[in-house]
């Protein structure tokens, strides 16, 4: 250690003479040099005069630490004119590099002690965390990396890789839910096959809102032995979860009963720091280069390079994950793949949640876009995150009760239960039988009927098929790599004789970096795709950083907002059939999916077959929204013409978001059902309408015919006069209509008119919506699916465009 | 090291408590609290069962009594240089973890004596000099306090195992 001289003296000072010589010993506190400086003091004599004078001091100077001296920088005689001059350089007995409760591990010496002395702290000395079980144990960054060469050293001689597993809706589920038990007990119930491998523990010191012995039950995802038995010959193993220690432990016993795979690695909630987020750099602090995440979220790994994400594991339905209310709220898929188990009025509310939710916790998706997200989270930054909410007494206790919430209500509420009740109440139906049993609880029925029972449970989950794919490949091509760049380049062979390397260095230039390889290769799978969703991402989030978007991104796809010729997939939800779709639909060349053909595609790693996953559009559906289309051509066409313009119609065209192309499409075929006119009549009118704008560009006739769908929902603007003949009763045929169609034009109407109002803020609260979060989005809203920025600019564009044309009008 | 120690604590009572068990409820009230804690300087072991309570108070505003008991226990206090036995708790790289009752103590990497390795590939990992002493998460094993440290409510200590008849014990 290096002294240097310390700030607070007076400087310029005399080293006079050095008390030890190099090789001596020094202690702590111990006189290193004398030195004398010079001040102005004032003296009086005996005859009261005061004068000044300048008097020299001696002084000495202590050594702040313990140790042999190994070098002097100064001489005898030398002046020191500033702080931060080298004076000794000290080898010290033991330099802290490990401490245990602020402790030096290897001299026991306390660490918080500070004395006048004291320059830096010897606990800064030591301040990472990479112990799994332990928020005590700190090391140095030297202790880090020399930990981790080894670790890489022993990895690469077995042939290994790191791999973090986390456990729930990963590898396992779980659910509070007592039916499970009683299911279990009976072989007759149809969800018996299902549930009869199913573990269930108590922990001991779980007093979640006093609900005495609470049962968990653990569903392991199908073949997760045989998964762990062939994926630990290839990584090592640890668990990382959002759950606490002894819920991690108890699980642990579970899937890992010998502790062979995970031994005592094993990182929880308690020893996080945040729960907000995980970080590779909680236990890989200085290297990432070997390790490989598989986690169902993205989002809480900042969108980690080293990641795989991997399907989520839902066995039991509705459960979700009894752990996840101290995370930030998760994006749902609203095309559920049991969506045919789940009461329809889940959706809004679930677009909702989320809506709110991605303002409030979604910080990494606003923030981060992937590729800046790994490996620069800082200390700093995860305090500042952890302040910002995870300590927050009130937030955690908040969260806290979320959790018992959850667990109380899985408890008493027993939604498994209703589900299967409910499932055999269609089964009865359906089958039209005369049951001598009246009750319909599942467990009372007779064993001939339970055939034809549906169960609700279904163990064919096949995720970790995938995953072990994905695994395999990952592990197969570092290690190509890494044979190819051992074997390769001779030049490292020449190099290290002629000195230049030390194969330290050159032990690091060989290992592949699981960061580039782990990208590459998901690039390749979605490579030259560009997907447009539709219908799939709730309004108001940025389409470009939603969760979905930045997963297929990171397989190499591209994300457009809107359809043009350019797009190879629409992503659509197949029961709302939107103006993307049909838009789409007309190019033969896009092909409509549905979004399991994504999370296909993500989970195998391989671009499968689109046939399965198209969406039929039907020739009737396109013929019915014959009208809808001829305005769109319209657009569209000017769209592909103007793209050597710039992205502002683009934009607007954006801002024009679906909803509103349908409006539009209603009123003017209402129009033209309604008036008796002939064709030459109606045409003549929207020929008034566009006459003066032919000659400006598309995008502004947009704007106009959008400002008559506005007007018209006002029943205020003048020059819809002929529209406010039947105003109302058209409007409300028109709303009802629309309703039918399409299910999140609540959210839409106060959209069209949040875009057509000269300030977004005043449509607020005519929305009816109550939260604050909805509101801030309307802005956003009105741009539906493009960026931020683009939107807000092409607002005030369009808004501009108006007011001029309104000026020629 | 154990001592008998006088201690004072301070119980405050709910009006619900009042009547004739009032003295019983008072002593499960001091047992649950106080056995098992720590203070940070010692931990209460054992409370014995001649006390004193005095007279209680009603805490104006609340309805709440106070009571002052006066009792002995036995408590239980490490002191640097002390040999304690333990159970390993935990296994690491640089080294291992012990609970010696209510105190958590790591033994560090170079608290081992030399011949003792850690083996991260055997499962569970675990120390080991490849002959009979094995030191692995269970292990009852012999250690001195080298460093010792309080907080408010915990101690934390570090242990060595680099002298003369320390180390694992034989089972």
């Amino acid at each position: 250690m290096k002294i240097r001289s310390p700030q607070g003296l007076h400087y310029p000072i005399t080293v006079v003479e050095l008390s030890k010589k190099a090789d001596d010993e020094v202690r702590r506190s111990s006189p290193l040099f004398t030195y004398y400086y010079e001040s102005t003091v004032t003296e009086g004599n005996k005859y009261g005069e005061e004068k000044e004078v300048r008097k020299k001091f001696p002084a000495r100077f202590d050594s702040s630490a313990d140790g042999k001296i190994v070098q002097w920088f100064i001489k005898n005689g030398a002046l020191i004119q500033h702080p931060g001059v080298d004076i000794v350089e000290i080898e010290e007995p033991c330099t802290h590099e490990v401490q245990f409760g602020s402790l030096c591990a290897d001299c026991g010496k306390d660490m918080t002690e500070v004395d006048y002395l004291t320059e830096e702290r010897n606990v800064d000395r030591a301040t990472i965390n990479m112990t799994h079980d332990n928020i005590r144990l700190l090391v140095s960054q030297k202790e880090a990396v020399r930990a981790e060469e080894d670790a890489k050293r022993r990895l690469l001689g077995a042939q290994k890789l790191s791999l973090i597993v986390d456990l729930d809706q990963t590898v396992i589920h779980t659910t509070c839910e007592r039916t499970i038990a009683e299911w279990q007990a009976d072989p007759d119930n149809p969800n018996y096959e299902a549930v009869k491998d199913v573990r269930s523990f108590q922990l001991a010191d779980d007093n979640i809102a006093n609900v005495a012995a609470n049962w968990y039950y653990v569903k392991m995802r199908p073949g997760l032995k045989e998964f762990f038995d062939r994926i630990s010959t290839m990584y090592e193993m640890h668990v990382y979860t959002m759950a606490t220690r002894a819920y991690a432990q108890a699980v642990a016993k579970i899937i890992d009963p010998d502790r062979k795979y995970f031994g005592d690695r094993i990182l929880s909630r308690d020893e996080n720091y945040t729960d907000k987020l995980k970080t590779l750099h909680r236990l890989f602090p200085t290297n990432t280069d070997m390790v490989v995440i598989i986690d169902d979220r993205a989002d809480i790994w900042h969108y980690s390079d080293n990641l795989v994400r991997v399907p989520v594991f839902n066995f039991f339905p509705g459960a979700g994950d009894i752990n996840a209310s101290f995370l930030p709220k998760q994006q749902e898929l609203i095309t559920s793949t049991k969506s045919e188990l789940q009461p329809a009025k889940e959706k809004p509310v679930e677009e909702g949640d989320t809506a709110k939710v991605f303002s409030v916790a979604g910080k990494p998706t606003e923030t981060m876009p992937t590729e800046t997200a790994n490996g620069t989270l800082t200390d700093l930054e995860q305090q500042l995150i952890s302040m910002g909410s995870g300590d927050n007494p009130d937030v955690l206790e908040q969260q806290v009760k979320e959790q018992e919430k959850v667990i109380i209500s899985q408890q008493t509420e027993r939604p498994l239960l209703q589900k299967q009740l409910l499932l055999d109440q269609a089964d009865e139906a359906a089958e039209q039988e005369e049951l001598a049993n009246e009750t319909e609880n599942g467990e009372t029925q007779t064993t001939e009927h339970h055939k034809q029972r549906h169960s609700l449970l279904h163990d064919d989950d096949r995720g970790l098929h995938y995953i072990e794919d994905c695994l395999i490949r990952v592990h197969r091509t570092f290690y190509d790599e890494y044979q190819r760049r051992k074997t390769g380049p001779q030049g490292g062979r020449v190099a290290e004789l002629r000195g230049e390397k030390s194969p330290k260095k050159r032990l690091d230039d060989f290992v592949p970096d699981i960061k580039v390889l782990m990208p590459r290769m998901k690039r390749e799978v979605l490579n030259g795709c560009t997907i447009v969703f539709s219908g799939i991402i709730p309004l108001g989030l940025d389409v470009q950083y939603s969760d979905f978007a930045l997963w297929v991104k990171s397989f190499g796809a591209q994300v457009s907002l809107n359809v043009n010729k350019h797009i190879t997939h629409v992503i659509g939800n197949p029961d709302r059939k939107t103006t993307k779709v049909k838009k789409a639909a007309r190019y033969p060349h896009i092909k409509i999916v549905n979004a399991k053909w994504m999370f296909q595609c993500c989970t195998k790693w391989q671009r499968v077959d689109e046939a399965p996953y198209i969406i039929e559009i039907d020739a009737a559906e396109r013929g019915s929204s014959f009208e809808d289309l001829e305005d769109d051509d319209i657009a569209v066409t000017g769209d592909e013409d103007g793209e050597n313009g710039p992205d502002l119609a683009e934009d607007i065209q954006l801002d024009m978001s679906d909803e509103k192309w349908r409006s539009m499409g209603d009123e003017f075929q209402d129009f033209m059902d309604e008036s008796e006119d002939t064709e030459d009549g109606s045409n003549s009118d929207s020929d008034s309408v566009r006459s003066d704008t032919s000659t400006k560009s598309d995008s502004k006739r947009n704007r106009k015919k959008r400002k008559r769908t506005t007007g018209s929902t006002d029943g205020s603007e003048a020059e819809d006069s002929d529209a406010s003949v039947n105003s109302t009763s058209r409007l409300q045929r028109r709303k009802k209509r629309v309703l039918e169609r399409v299910t999140s034009l609540t959210n839409v109407v106060s959209a069209d008119k949040s875009s057509g109002l000269p300030s977004p803020e005043t449509t607020g609260p005519e929305e009816g919506h109550g939260d604050e979060d909805r509101k801030k989005d309307v802005g956003r809203l009105g741009a539906d699916d493009s960026e931020e920025d683009d939107g807000l600019e092409a607002e005030l564009l369009a808004e501009f465009e108006r007011s001029a044309s309104e000026g020629d009008a | 090291m154990f001592f008998l120690k006088e201690l004072e604590k301070t119980i405050q009572l709910h009006p619900s408590y009042f009547g004739p068990l009032i003295r019983s409820h008072i002593h499960r009230e001091l047992l649950t609290k106080e056995e098992g804690s720590s203070t940070g300087k010692f931990t209460i072991v054992c409370i014995l069962d001649s006390f004193e309570i005095s007279d209680g108070q009603v805490i104006p505003g609340s309805g709440y009594a106070e009571y002052i008991v006066h009792y002995k226990a036995i408590v239980w206090r490490p002191y640097k240089g002390e040999v304690l036995d333990g159970v390993v708790t935990s296994v690491i790289r640089s080294g291992f973890f012990v609970d010696c009752g209510s105190l958590q103590a790591f033994v560090g990497q170079g608290m081992i004596p030399g011949d003792i390795k850690f083996d991260a590939n055997a499962t569970p990992p675990q120390w080991t000099d490849n002959a009979d002493q094995v030191i692995e998460k269970g292990t009852n094993i012999r250690i001195k306090i080298k460093g010792l440290r309080s907080e408010v409510d915990k101690m934390y200590a570090i242990g060595t195992m680099k002298e003369d008849y320390l180390g694992p014990l034989q089972q």
